[in-house]
């Protein structure tokens, strides 16, 4: 059986009003209190209703309480404001901050991982860190969903790149453009799209084929739209059948201006025969593990030589930019909070005392108790309702003006926007618990004493 | 001296009917405010309680008014025994059935006039006929009753001590009450302003309202049908 709580009980409580008598009144008698048979309280009741009060009356009595002393009920809830205010000001610059710095790494820079390859000495004829065949070792890791090598290397950065082989005087039909070698998921390593045409596959690598695929860009300053009629490009002497358009890229997008070849044909044609680097896509959240294993699997006794560009941990960043910013405000913002209560407490209990003559009537007009300490807790609750309101306003004022200065975004949870008032009422509630109690405790005979 | 105070046998006949009532105060010596009193107040009843200060005067207010509780006896109040009632249901039926004007008038002053008497009817159920939409309303035919309804949207800081008690009776008939129970009701007023409010008081007992005032004032207990005289908290029958 489930306990009924005292207040919902049909019958009357046995104690929710203390007999009229008090500890005020030493001279008054203990009452002869009658043992309370529920029965008896049936019995010769007709017609006696239980107190009962409109809410919107309840709220109606309160507001004009409130609102009978503006200036002190505005001054109350100044406390509430200051607290409730350095508290939005503090969630909402940390959340802005933090924002701020996550909102530079999006989904792709989380995500991307690249090898940098250094050069090997001029001078030395040992193998090179990183082969073609070897990035295939990347590809396996757990969390890698894309990668292709790079070739570049400062020779081949600028060369005279002509779309037919037509040389006439006075008119520069040439280009500088750079001309790189990159293994064929290359398209994806990028995220880019093949505009036009197509790219080259495993079959044009092993056959040695004189093929080209142009960044957009390089395309459009050699004036190649179309593929199919096979247009050629001159450099260095050779020509090279262009055999598609590779565009919208998201990484590496300085490959848009470039020549890309197949690495066979590179390093027949042009020299470019060392990885320089190495683009890895990998899945959310797998980057740092990926950094941590891809240049062991790139290069298994010499790891230490290549250098990763990862993104910088984001859990860390985001932490650490809300740990320094809440610490200290938010203590600052509970402590003016806690003022805030006592001073509307306090003051409560002033106009309580004040108002000794209104509780009495209220009294002799049938209030209850119940009535009574409600009227004042609503009262408190709408000061502290009003500090919230006016402390959250003013708060995201100051996180938008933060944010304008600094150019920022500025981020406010709904949460909080709407919390902080209901945060404020709370504070109003608690502080108005004391003086309610008080109030509701005034023997309506003492109090009607009292001039009103 | 124990007159028949009491003339009725059928209690529904009385707004008030106290049997027996003693009260005592446990000071140190005990004070007996009122000592076996017996008192039928019947309905449409104009009842003064004369008495000097310290006679029990305001301890049978208190009682009278379900603000204070007999030590021994019964007190019917309009057909209800409240010997048994628990301090909610005494509190609901002083609200319900007694019209309380005070010495003090004890108005709200950041109220208007029109304010102060609907905070009569705030602590009751509404009944049919009487909504909270046409409270305002009501509140003006009160008002009218004591000839005010041309001051209703006044503070009561605007108004004479006897325009002020006239507001203080008109809450006190807002909520139809059994009985009016007036506590030294002319004790603030100058002899005109008094003159006034106690012609009103004969005017609501020729509608049948039940008065009854507490005074020292001989010229107001004069207007009562009846007197009673209390000392050393035992009541006795003046004839008048």
């Amino acid at each position: 059986m489930k306990f009924r709580h005292r207040t919902a009980a049909p019958e009357p409580d046995p104690d929710p009003e203390p007999a009229e008598s008090s500890q005020e009144q030493p001279n008054r008698p203990e009452r002869s209190r009658r043992p309370r048979q529920r029965s008896a309280e049936r019995r010769g009741t007709k017609g006696v209703e239980r107190p009962w009060i409109d809410p919107r009356d309840l709220w109606a009595e309160a507001l004009s309480g409130v609102l009978a002393r503006p200036v002190r009920s505005a001054l109350t809830t100044l406390g509430t404001v200051l607290g409730i205010g350095t508290l939005v000001i503090t969630i909402g610059v940390a959340s802005t901050a933090a924002n701020q710095i996550v909102g530079r790494f999006d989904a792709l820079t989380a995500t991307s991982v690249t090898v940098v390859v250094p050069p090997p000495p001029p001078s030395s004829d040992t193998a090179p860190l990183v082969d073609w065949p070897g990035v295939d070792a990347v590809d396996r890791l757990a969390g890698v969903e894309t990668s292709a090598a790079l070739a570049e290397s400062d020779d081949t950065s600028a060369l005279q790149v002509r779309a037919n082989d037509v040389i006439t005087p006075g008119v520069l039909s040439s280009q500088t453009l750079a001309v790189v070698a990159a293994s064929p998921s290359l398209p994806a390593a990028v995220r880019g799209d093949i505009l036009v045409g197509r790219f080259y596959d495993t079959g044009d690598i092993a056959r040695h084929d004189r093929v080209a695929v142009l960044g957009d860009q390089a395309a459009r300053l050699l004036g190649i739209k179309e593929v199919d009629d096979a247009p050629a490009v001159f450099f260095n002497g050779h020509s090279f059948t262009v055999i598609g358009i590779l565009g919208g890229f998201k990484r590496e997008q300085r490959l848009s201006t470039s020549v890309i070849l197949p690495p066979t044909t590179a390093k027949d044609r042009v020299g470019l025969d060392e990885v320089s680097r190495v683009l890895v896509n990998t899945s959310l959240g797998a980057a740092q593990q990926v950094a941590r294993q891809a240049p062991v699997a790139l290069a298994p006794n010499s790891a230490g030589a290549l250098t990763v560009l990862s993104p910088p941990d984001l859990s860390k960043a985001r932490k650490g930019v809300q740990g320094d910013v809440n610490g200290l405000f938010l203590v600052l913002g509970l402590v003016s909070l806690i003022v805030g209560a006592i001073g509307i407490a306090n003051v409560t209990l002033v106009t309580v005392m004040e108002r000794v003559g209104e509780i009495g009537l209220r009294r002799a007009l049938g209030a209850s108790r119940r009535q009574v300490a409600g009227q004042f807790l609503t009262e408190s609750t709408t000061i502290g309702l009003l500090g919230g309101v006016i402390g959250a306003a003013l708060g995201m004022v100051v996180v938008v003006s933060v944010s304008a200065i600094r150019d920022w975004t500025p981020v406010l949870d709904a949460r909080l926007a709407l919390g902080a008032p209901v945060a404020g009422a709370v504070v109003g509630l608690l502080a108005g618990v004391y003086p309610a109690l008080r109030a509701s405790r005034l023997e309506p005979v003492e109090a009607l004493r009292a001039p009103s | 001296m124990s007159e028949p105070l009491a003339h009725s046998d059928t209690p529904d006949d009385d707004v008030i009917r106290l049997t027996g009532v003693n009260r005592t105060f446990d000071s140190d010596p005990p004070v007996h405010a009122l000592r076996d009193v017996d008192l039928a107040v019947r309905r449409g009843e104009h009842l003064s309680i004369v008495g000097p200060s310290g006679s029990g005067k305001s301890t049978l207010l208190n009682t009278l008014g379900l603000l204070d509780r007999p030590s021994s006896g019964a007190y019917w109040l309009d057909g209800v025994e409240t010997a048994t009632l628990t301090d909610r249901q005494r509190t609901s039926l002083r609200g319900s059935r007694i019209g309380f004007v005070f010495q003090a008038f004890h108005l709200l002053p950041y109220r208007t006039v029109e304010e102060n008497v609907m905070l009569a009817e705030i602590y009751r159920k509404t009944r049919p006929g009487r909504d909270r939409r046409s409270r305002a309303k009501r509140a003006r035919a009160a008002l009218d009753r004591v000839g005010l309804s041309q001051r209703h949207g006044f503070r009561p800081d605007r108004l004479s001590g006897g325009e002020r008690q006239r507001v203080a009776i008109a809450r006190a008939l807002m909520s139809d009450p059994a009985l009016l129970l007036c506590d030294e009701p002319t004790g603030n007023l100058d002899s005109e302003n008094t003159f006034s409010v106690l012609e009103l008081f004969d005017e609501l007992c020729a509608q049948g309202m039940t008065l009854v005032v507490i005074t020292h004032d001989e010229a107001v207990s004069r207007r009562a049908n009846r007197r009673v005289r209390i000392s050393d908290g035992q009541l006795s029958q003046e004839i008048v």
